[in-house]
């Protein structure tokens, strides 16, 4: 186990709650999110991976990738990452025997350090074909089936708008004040409790001005519009011939299916996890959530941080784990491995030398988030420089679908100041 | 340590990533299924960029590196919650995604086409590839199989995997118990994997018409000499105690039946017969039949013209356009079924389980994800591949009705696939049109479960050596002959 991580000694992030993780008490701040609760207690394994059974705990803090799965007041498969701490919650790591900390079953990562051949392996004789059959069915899944029978959902409500815009980071809050100022109705949605998407990190504190997006959510409820906090959107669809989105709202708990003539995809882009072995080990973090839940919960991220990449974003978080007392270390040359047990230790760098660490910040950036914009039509293309697939959306925010727009990092990563141009211009597009 | 995770969700290596594309799986649709990569919780929000630049490494084209299908929904929504959703306020759809303009690059036909073969199979899902296999193991190597997309992206790839010998007619329940045989020896035959586990079916029937239903079947089944039992909801809550028990009156049992992973087979089958001598070309379609003199003389592909002696047709939902090439007209109608999974659980579910009442029916996956689908009825014949919130929310409310554990389980993935519809829910098997062109099409959503069996069958008469009753029984004049005795057991 790694140093257990803390928060910085200061009032305004003091704990007011506590969790239950797998029975151990964890204190935590109301709202924050479960992983960034288990983070700043030094809980980094959440759970067991599907086939080798290595460690798992959140990457990306986002809700991009599947490392923080855990069960949640008996409900399974639930991202630590996505959900608030409430006091006396209960949270039970998955997949791991007897827990997820101390799995015995770690061992089958440690007899096939070349991997499995699922396809072809013990494929005969019978006897052993079944036997496998059975065994890796115990194996297979992490969450286990609720023990009761959860409510169900409240009835939908079903709602329309004039503008519906999905993300309340700088490009979705820029294109909402060019719809709010034009006098368009529209429905502003943003998955956490607080808007400001990457600003809230404050790694680029010239990008918009303190406040800023509180502005934007008042022009929005004067212009008859609504802000929608704290609600996920899940996906968009066509039903009933148009484009419809699933709202799902949590606290209360409510179900939107909304319909809107103009929709602008403002969501970000998906953190990227490094590419080198031992790449999955615990401890390994997107940087841009680390910086902010230590902007906004004090959470550390540890003692001795490498921070991968180069470029703004990077140095930026370099001098924000400084100034919290961290010793970062900037890691600008290829990473062969990451080695540690359970949590990461140090780095082994391509050209022979070695950081000791006990945390690793990805400064890369982000790579788009097409999903939203895919399901209505829109092409990608793969980008040999970004290494990723990026939507066609032109700097208009234009997607070539009628009544579709996108800006900001869900189509190409940029700065938080591009973001909120091209949020400005894909507004200024959608209102006409 | 040692490895390089590239999908920390499935635990994909980057050498599995590798080895998939050394064993020829190069587009990412394929390399995603031989894999299972971007199919986990995350769905390739963090792993497709990484698993693309490999392959580019690996010397991937453009048009292999196209990204897969994106599955709504982006994220995972529980039951519970969608079943707050009326479906009623959302009318049926095409859905999503919808095709992007242009369409992106389809990957070049896997190598080139011979100029003759003995048989051409149009098909590559489980009908065309375990024929091929089967006329292999007849000694018949001169097959060529042509699919016009990777293998599996047909409904042989798109089902739930349920394989069950519960049928209303002695025909198809002699079929579905020898396709049980043969699916349970299938890894051992072939070295492949399917996950074959027999974990049975059960029926359950909400009202007394539906128990007479199963009741009927019930006796054709012990004819047969099944062990189908009829079971009190008290019973069938002892197989799966998840059960509502006040949603059904009675349940048909057959411990039996089994699910499988579908997507093996395929590439089991395909790998079998290749190391025969079959040649099997992925992204290859057919563009033309040739006829005259009452025959079938060629088929045209974009890469040549390959004369044959006898052509199968064994498209599935694509047969009655394949067929009009020939100038033969089919009565099958192509029909969307909408399908999803779950996230992964921990083994809770032992059989495959199917309401009577509105065609539900999920089972567990050997990953643990459930499996599930459910006809709608106001679904219009035509091919369409979209995923709509309406199944989502029709699903929803069926499942957590009869299993109301389920209403805090999130659903992770949708998508469809196409059932192969004709008028008396039977095959079309023989020849129709031209005397050498034979249909296998027509399986109505239990194809992949019979195909072991029927190609068996259809191998045995291509080759001379037996004819069974099948063959006329499901002939194409059938339609033409008076009233078809129609299978009642079709599900979803």
């Amino acid at each position: 186990m790694g140093p257990p991580m803390a928060r910085l000694p200061d009032p305004r992030f003091a704990t007011d709650c506590t969790v239950h993780l797998d029975g151990r008490a964890v204190p935590a701040r109301t709202g924050e999110s479960v992983a960034s609760a288990l983070l700043a207690a030094g809980e980094r394994v959440l759970s067991r991976s599907a086939k080798y059974h290595r460690p798992r705990g959140p990457f990306c803090l986002s809700g991009s990738c599947g490392s923080c799965l855990v069960r949640i007041d008996g409900e399974p498969n639930r991202r630590a990452c996505r959900t608030p701490c409430r006091d006396g919650m209960r949270v039970e790591t998955q997949n791991g025997w007897p827990d997820a900390v101390h799995d015995l079953l770690g061992v089958i990562d440690r007899l096939t350090p070349g991997g499995l051949d699922v396809h072809h392996m013990l494929t005969r004789p019978r006897l052993a074909n079944e036997a496998l059959v059975a065994f890796t069915r115990r194996l297979a899944g992490s969450g286990r089936m609720p023990d009761r029978a959860s409510p169900r959902g409240p009835a939908a409500s079903h709602e329309t708008f004039d503008a519906l815009v999905l993300g309340a980071g700088p490009a979705g809050l820029s294109a909402a004040e060019v719809l709010a100022g034009a006098g368009v109705r529209l429905l502003l949605v943003e998955r956490d409790r607080i808007p400001g998407g990457r600003l809230r990190a404050g790694l680029e504190p010239d990008a918009a001005p303190d406040g800023w997006p509180a502005e934007v959510a008042r022009a929005v409820l004067s212009s008859g519009g609504e802000v929608a906090l704290a609600t996920s959107a899940t996906s968009l669809w066509h039903d009933g011939g148009a484009p419809v989105c699933l709202l799902v709202g949590e606290e209360p708990r409510r179900t939107r299916v909304v319909r809107a003539p103009r929709i602008l995809v403002c969501t970000g882009g998906h953190a990227r996890p490094p590419t080198f072995e031992g790449n999955d080990l615990p401890g390994i973090h997107s940087g841009r959530a680390l910086a902010l839940a230590l902007a906004e919960h004090g959470v550390l991220p540890g003692r001795r941080v490498a921070v991968l990449g180069t470029g703004p974003e990077p140095e930026a978080l370099l001098a924000r784990f400084a100034a919290a007392g961290l010793q970062a270390t900037a890691v600008t040359t290829p990473v062969a491995r990451a080695r540690g047990r359970g949590a990461v230790r140090s780095l082994d760098l391509a050209d022979g030398g070695r950081v000791p660490c006990d945390v690793v910040a990805q400064g890369a950036p982000p790579t788009p988030a097409p999903d939203l914009l895919r399901a209505l039509g829109v092409g990608v293309d793969w980008d040999p420089a970004l290494e990723a697939f990026t939507p066609r959306v032109l700097r208009d925010g234009a997607t070539g679908i009628a009544g579709l727009y996108a800006a900001g990092e869900v189509a190409r990563p940029g700065t938080a100041a591009e973001a909120v141009s091209w949020g400005r211009r894909a507004g200024e597009a959608a209102r006409g | 340590m040692g490895k390089t995770i590239l999908c920390a969700c499935e635990d994909v290596t980057l050498s599995e990533v590798r080895r998939a594309f050394a064993r020829g799986h190069r587009d990412l649709e394929s390399v995603k299924r031989y894999t299972g990569f971007g199919t986990g919780p995350c769905q390739g929000k963090s792993c497709l960029a990484a698993v693309v630049q490999e392959l580019l490494r690996l010397g991937a084209t453009p048009a292999e590196i196209n990204p897969f299908t994106p599955r709504p929904p982006a994220q995972p929504v529980d039951f519970g919650t969608l079943a707050g959703i009326d479906p009623d306020t959302l009318p049926l759809d095409e859905g999503v995604p919808v095709p992007p303009t242009p369409r992106p690059p389809v990957p070049a036909s896997s190598g080139p086409v011979p100029e003759r073969a003995s048989v051409v199979i149009v098909g590559g899902g489980i009908l065309g590839l375990s024929l091929a296999h089967q006329l292999a193991l007849r000694g018949v190597t001169d097959v060529l199989v042509l699919e016009r997309s990777y293998l599996n992206a047909g409904a042989s790839g798109r089902n739930g995997g349920g394989v069950r010998a519960q049928w209303s007619t002695p025909t198809m329940v002699r079929l579905g118990l020898r396709s049980l045989q043969l699916f349970r020896s299938f890894a051992g035959e072939t070295g492949v994997n399917v996950w074959f586990r027999r974990g049975g079916y059960l029926f359950l029937a909400p009202d007394g018409a539906q128990v007479e239903r199963l009741e009927r079947n019930h006796a054709v089944q012990r004819q047969q000499g099944m062990r189908t039992r009829i079971v009190s909801p008290d019973e069938a809550c002892t197989i799966v105690p998840e059960l509502d028990r006040s949603r059904f009156v009675a349940a048909s049992w057959n411990p039996d039946d089994g699910v499988v992973f579908p997507w093996p087979f395929l590439w089991g089958y395909a790998a079998a017969a290749q190391a025969r001598g079959v040649t099997v070309r992925t992204f290859t379609p057919v563009s033309g039949i040739e006829v005259s003199g009452g025959l079938v003389r060629s088929v045209l592909t974009p890469h040549g013209r390959v004369r044959c002696d006898t052509l199968v047709n064994a498209c599935g939902a694509w047969s009655p356009e394949v067929a009009r090439l020939a100038g033969v007209a089919l009565p099958n109608r192509p029909t969307r079924h909408e399908i999803l999974v779950s996230g992964p659980l921990k083994p809770w579910l032992g059989p495959l389980v199917s309401n009577l009442g509105n065609g539900l029916y999920f089972s567990q996956s050997q990953r643990g994800e459930i499996v599930g689908g459910m006809g709608d009825p106001t679904e219009p014949a035509g091919i369409s591949h979209g995923s709509t919130l309406r199944f989502l929310s029709r699903f929803s409310r069926a499942i957590t009705e009869l299993v109301p554990g389920t209403a805090g389980v999130p659903v992770m993935r949708q998508w469809a696939g196409n059932y192969d519809v004709t008028p008396d829910n039977n095959p079309i098997l023989g020849p129709a049109g031209p005397a050498n062109f034979f249909q296998l099409s027509g399986f109505v959503g239990h194809g992949f479960m019979m195909a072991p069996a029927v190609t068996e069958i259809v191998a045995d008469a291509l080759t001379g050596r037996a004819r069974d009753e099948i063959l006329d029984r499901f002939s194409l004049d059938r339609f033409e002959r008076g009233p078809a005795v129609r299978e009642d057991f079709i599900i979803g």
